[in-house]
C-alpha cells in the first residue's frame, strides 16, 4: 500500500458496496479542516449515472479499504442518492482542486494542479497542495510520457527531482463570496494569517480578486485589519473600501496613522470623503480636516498630527507619565515636543535626553540646542536636506505664528522621495 | 470658484463624468474586435457578394451584444477572469485544450494582424522585411520597457482612426436605400463558399479570445454590479461602434469593388482598390486604419494569450513581473509574436490559406467558449442572483447551435465537393 497518494489518481475511481457490486465513483471527499494540523477525509461523496447524474454521501467509517478501488462495509440499499450533491462544510474537489490559495511560506497566490495526501492507519489526510508543472501532466494523464521524455534526454533534469509541493499547513484557502461565505471556521484563517508579517500579508491581499480580498480582509480580526490597511497600497485601499460599509471604512480611517489617512482621503472623489469625514469622531474629523487643506507634498501634506507634546513647566516625571499614558499611540513616543500655552512651538526632546535625569528637572532643560523645524508651506526636498543635515529622523512643523501643527518622521519624507525618483528613473528609461 | 461649483451640482454633466469614468472595457474590446482579420473579412465578403451580405452584421450585433453582456456581468459578479473561472470549473482537461486551441487560433490571429500590417506599408512603400520586424520590435519594447496601460490608450485615442471608414463609405457614394434594404432582407445562398464567408464574420466579429479580454478588462476597471447600469451602456456603445465601423467597411467595398466586378483576397488590395472609384485620399485613409488597427491588435493579442493562458495554469503573469518571476509568461508573449511574425516573413507565405484557418479554428472554438460560459452564467453558485434569464439563454443557446451547425457543415460539405 502506498502511503502517498494523488487526488488525480483516486478521483473516478470505482466504489464496491459489500457485496462487491459497483454502486458508483468517487466524485469528492470531505475533510474536517478544523481537527489536528492536516484535516482528515471524513466522507466521501459517489456519483452514479452519466447524463443523470445522482450523488451519494458515505462516511469514512463505512468505507472497508481505499487502494485503486474503494470498497465499502455497507450494502448498496443503504446509500441514500440524490440529484443534489450532498452539503458539506468543505471538500477538496470543490474547495481545494483547480482553485487558488495563499502559499504562506512563499507569500503568493498559487493555483492548485493536485492534492498529495497521506494515508496512515486507515485514515486520509490532506499533506500537501501540488502546484507545479508535474501536477498539470498528472492530471492530463501524460506524467509518465513526459518524463520518459525528459529522462531521455537530460536524466538529470531537475523537473524528475523537484515536486512544487506546499504543506497544508502553509496553505491558506481563499474564503470565497458565494458558497464558501459561511463554511469555513473563521479561526482557521485567523491564526494562519496572524502568521504572516502585515506588509507580506497587504502584498498578498492585493494580488486576489476583489471579493476574495474583501472576504480574507474580513476575516482578519480589528488590529490586524488596520495594520494590514496601513500598508496597502493607495490603489488597492481605495478599491477595498468601495466594498465596505462607510461605518467599517470610517473605523479604518480612524485607526490608521493620519497621515496615511489624509492620503487616501485626498484620492477619493471629494464628495465620498466628505460624507466619511463627517462619520468619524470630531477629533480625528478636526485632525484629518486640517491635513487635507495642506499641498501633498508640503509639510503640511506630510506631517501627522499624532505627536506627544507638553507644556513648558513639564517636569522630567510628567514626560514619562506621558508616556506610559500613551504606550498604545500609534504616533513616535520617543519624542516629546515642548509649546507654551498657545501652542508656541519651544523645543524637542527626546528619551534618550531625559532618562538619566532628575525627575524634577525641568523637561525644557533637556532639549536639543539647536532648534531644527520647518513650516507647513516648505517642500518636500527641502525638509530632506535638513534630515540629513541634523541627522533627525523626525522633524517638528509650525505655521506663521511658529505654533506647532505636526511632526514629520523620516518615512514619510522616504515614500516621497522614492516616489520622485522611481520617477525620474522610468523617465531615463 | 462659483463656476466649478455650478458644474459639480449640475446632476446630468455629473452623470456624464461619471459615465466616462465607467467606460472602457465595452468601448476598447470594441475597438481590438475589427482588427486586420475583422477588416480583411469584411471587405472581402462585400466585394465578392456586395450590398446582399450585409445582412449578417444585424444578428452578429444582437450575438455580440448578448455575448460581452453576459462576461461583462460574469466580470461583475466574479472578479475572476474566464480563464480562471473555466479552470475552476471544469477541471484541467478541458482547460488544457480550450487554451491549446486559443494559442494556435491567436498565433494564426497575429500572423493575421502583421498581414495588415505588411499590406498597409507595401502601399506606402514599405517592404514586409522592413516594417513586420519593426512593428514586432516596437510591440516588444511597447510591452517589456514602456507602460502597457498607457499605450492602450493611445491606441483607444487612434482607434478614432477606425472611423476614417465612414469617409471611404461616403467617398464611394453608395446607394443608401439599398444597404438599408439589404440590412433587414437577408438573401442567404446555400453553397459552400458563402457558407465560410458568412462563419468568417460572425468568427471575427465574435471572436474567442475577445470574450476572455473583455471581461478581464471589466476586472481591472473593478465593475461590480453596482455599476451594472453604466456597464451595460458601455457595451451597448462598444458594440453599436464594432457593428459600426463593420457596416462602413462593408459598404464602401461593396459601392466600389463589387459594383465593378473586383474581387479581393486581402484587405489591402480593398485600399488599393478604392483608388480608382473613391479616390487617392480614401485609399490612403483606408490604409492607414488598417495599420493602426493591426498594430493595436498585434500588441494586444500575444499579451492577452500568453496572460490567459498562465491564469488558467496558475503560472505567475503580468508585465509587472521580471521575466525570471514569469518565464512562462514571457516565453509565451515571444513564442506567439516571433511565430506570428514568422510566418508573414515566410518568402511564399500562403497568406490567405492562414487567414482562412485561422477563421476556421476561430468559429470551432467559439461554440466551446460560449457553452462553457452559457453553463457559468446559469450556475447560481458561481452568479448568486444573477443568472441568465430566458430571453438570454434563448439568444445564447441558439447562436451556440446555429454555430455548431454552421461549423459541422463546414466540415462536411468538402466531403460531398469531392464526390462531385
Amino acid at each position: 500500500m502506498r502511503l502517498f497518494i494523488f487526488f488525480s489518481q483516486i478521483v473516478g475511481c470505482d466504489v464496491l458496496d459489500a457485496q462487491s457490486q459497483i454502486v458508483g465513483q468517487l466524485h469528492d471527499i470531505a475533510m474536517n479542516p478544523s481537527a489536528e494540523i492536516y484535516p482528515k477525509a471524513n466522507e466521501i461523496i459517489i456519483k452514479r449515472g452519466k447524463f443523470d447524474k445522482e450523488y451519494a454521501k458515505v462516511s469514512w467509517d463505512d468505507i472497508l479499504y481505499f487502494e485503486h478501488e474503494i470498497r465499502l462495509k455497507i450494502n448498496a440499499v443503504q446509500l441514500i442518492y440524490s440529484k443534489e450533491i450532498p452539503k458539506c462544510d468543505f471538500t477538496l474537489r470543490r474547495d481545494i482542486y483547480d482553485q487558488q490559495v495563499v502559499d504562506i511560506d512563499d507569500q503568493r497566490v498559487v493555483r492548485v494542479n493536485d492534492i498529495h495526501l497521506l494515508r496512515a492507519e486507515s485514515q486520509l489526510y490532506a499533506a500537501h497542495v501540488d502546484v507545479g508543472l508535474r501536477g498539470i501532466f498528472r492530471r492530463l494523464s501524460w506524467e509518465g510520457g513526459i518524463d520518459f521524455l525528459v529522462a531521455l534526454f537530460n536524466p538529470k533534469s531537475p523537473y524528475l527531482k523537484q515536486e512544487e509541493f506546499i504543506p497544508w499547513k502553509a496553505t491558506q484557502i481563499l474564503p470565497k463570496l458565494g458558497r464558501m461565505k459561511s463554511v469555513l471556521k473563521l479561526e482557521v484563517v485567523k491564526n494562519k494569517l496572524s502568521s504572516i508579517p502585515s506588509a507580506a500579508l497587504a502584498d498578498i491581499v492585493q494580488n486576489l480578486d476583489i471579493f476574495a480580498r474583501v472576504s480574507v480582509f474580513k476575516s482578519m480580526d480589528i488590529t490586524l485589519q488596520n495594520k494590514v490597511f496601513t500598508d496597502m497600497a493607495l490603489s488597492t485601499k481605495e478599491e477595498l473600501i468601495d466594498q465596505l460599509s462607510e461605518h467599517d471604512v470610517a473605523n479604518l480611517i480612524t485607526n490608521i496613522p493620519a497621515d496615511e489617512a489624509t492620503d487616501l482621503l485626498m484620492k477619493l472623489p471629494q464628495e465620498k470623503s466628505h460624507r466619511l469625514l463627517d462619520l468619524l469622531g470630531t477629533d480625528t474629523n478636526k485632525k484629518l480636516r486640517k491635513l487635507l487643506s495642506f499641498a501633498k507634498n508640503s509639510a503640511g501634506g506630510l506631517m501627522t498630527t499624532e505627536y506627544l507634546c507638553l507644556k513648558a513647566d513639564a517636569t522630567v516625571a510628567e514626560a514619562f507619565q506621558k508616556i506610559k499614558d500613551n504606550i498604545n499611540f500609534h504616533g513616535t513616543i520617543f519624542f516629546l515636543y515642548i509649546i507654551d500655552d498657545n501652542g508656541k512651538y519651544l523645543g524637542t526632546t527626546s528619551l534618550r535626553r531625559f532618562y538619566l535625569e532628575d525627575p524634577n528637572k525641568k523637561l525644557l532643560e533637556t532639549c536639543y540646542p539647536e532648534n531644527i523645524h520647518v513650516f507647513t508651506g516648505d517642500n518636500v526636498e527641502h525638509i530632506a536636506l535638513l534630515m540629513e543635515r541634523n541627522k533627525t529622523s523626525s522633524i517638528p512643523v509650525l505655521n506663521e505664528q511658529e505654533i506647532l501643527q505636526g511632526i514629520i518622521t523620516i518615512d514619510d519624507v522616504l515614500e516621497v522621495l522614492i516616489g520622485l525618483l522611481w520617477h525620474k528613473y522610468e523617465e531615463k528609461l | 470658484m462659483r463656476y466649478w461649483k455650478n458644474l459639480q451640482e449640475n446632476k446630468v454633466l455629473k452623470n456624464i463624468l461619471l459615465f466616462l469614468a465607467m467606460l472602457g472595457p465595452g468601448v476598447i474590446t470594441g475597438s481590438v474586435d475589427n482588427d486586420a482579420g475583422g477588416i480583411t473579412t469584411y471587405s472581402v465578403a462585400s466585394a465578392t457578394y456586395g450590398y446582399p451580405i450585409i445582412w449578417v452584421l444585424l444578428p452578429s450585433f444582437i450575438v455580440l451584444l448578448v455575448v460581452q453582456e453576459m462576461n461583462m456581468r460574469m466580470g461583475a459578479c466574479t472578479g475572476k477572469g474566464l480563464a480562471d473561472l473555466i479552470r475552476e470549473n471544469f477541471g484541467i482537461k478541458v482547460t488544457f485544450w480550450i487554451f491549446l486551441g486559443l494559442l494556435i487560433a491567436d498565433i494564426g490571429n497575429t500572423a493575421t494582424e502583421f498581414a495588415g500590417v505588411a499590406g498597409s506599408m507595401g502601399i506606402f512603400g514599405i517592404s514586409k522585411y522592413i516594417s513586420v520586424p519593426a512593428t514586432a520590435l516596437v510591440v516588444w519594447i511597447l510591452v517589456t520597457k514602456g507602460n502597457y496601460k498607457i499605450s492602450e490608450r493611445i491606441f483607444l485615442l487612434f482607434s478614432v482612426c477606425l472611423l476614417s471608414y465612414v469617409f471611404s463609405a461616403l467617398a464611394a457614394k453608395p446607394d443608401w436605400g439599398q444597404v438599408a434594404h439589404s440590412l433587414v432582407n437577408p438573401q442567404i445562398q446555400f453553397n459552400k463558399d458563402y457558407l465560410i464567408m458568412v462563419l468568417g464574420i460572425v468568427g471575427t466579429t465574435i471572436a474567442p479570445w475577445m470574450q476572455f479580454y473583455m471581461q478581464s478588462a471589466v476586472i481591472e476597471k473593478g465593475t461590480t454590479m453596482d455599476d451594472y447600469k453604466l456597464a451595460l451602456a458601455d457595451v451597448v456603445i462598444g458594440c453599436v461602434a464594432t457593428i459600426a465601423v463593420a457596416l462602413f467597411i462593408m459598404v464602401a467595398c461593396a459601392a466600389t469593388l463589387h459594383a465593378n466586378h473586383i474581387t479581393i483576397n486581402e484587405a489591402k488590395d480593398a485600399a488599393l482598390a478604392l483608388k480608382p472609384f473613391a479616390g487617392a485620399f480614401a485609399s490612403a485613409v483606408f490604409a492607414f486604419g488598417l495599420f493602426v488597427a493591426s498594430i493595436f491588435s498585434a500588441t494586444i493579442l500575444p499579451l492577452a494569450t500568453a496572460f490567459y493562458i498562465c491564469e488558467a495554469f496558475g503560472f505567475n503573469a503580468g508585465i509587472d513581473k521580471q521575466p525570471e518571476d514569469a518565464p512562462q509568461f514571457y516565453a509565451l508573449f515571444a513564442a506567439i509574436l516571433i511565430i506570428g511574425c514568422g510566418i508573414i516573413l515566410m518568402p511564399h507565405a500562403p497568406l490567405i490559406a492562414i487567414t482562412l484557418w485561422t477563421q476556421d479554428i476561430n468559429a470551432m472554438l467559439l461554440p466551446v467558449v460560449l457553452i462553457s460560459m452559457q453553463l457559468m452564467v446559469n450556475n447560481p453558485d458561481i452568479m448568486g442572483a444573477h443568472v441568465n434569464n430566458k430571453a438570454q439563454n434563448m439568444i445564447g443557446w441558439a447562436t451556440t447551435i446555429i454555430l455548431i451547425a454552421m461549423t459541422a457543415l463546414l466540415m462536411i460539405l468538402p466531403l460531398f465537393d469531392s464526390f462531385k
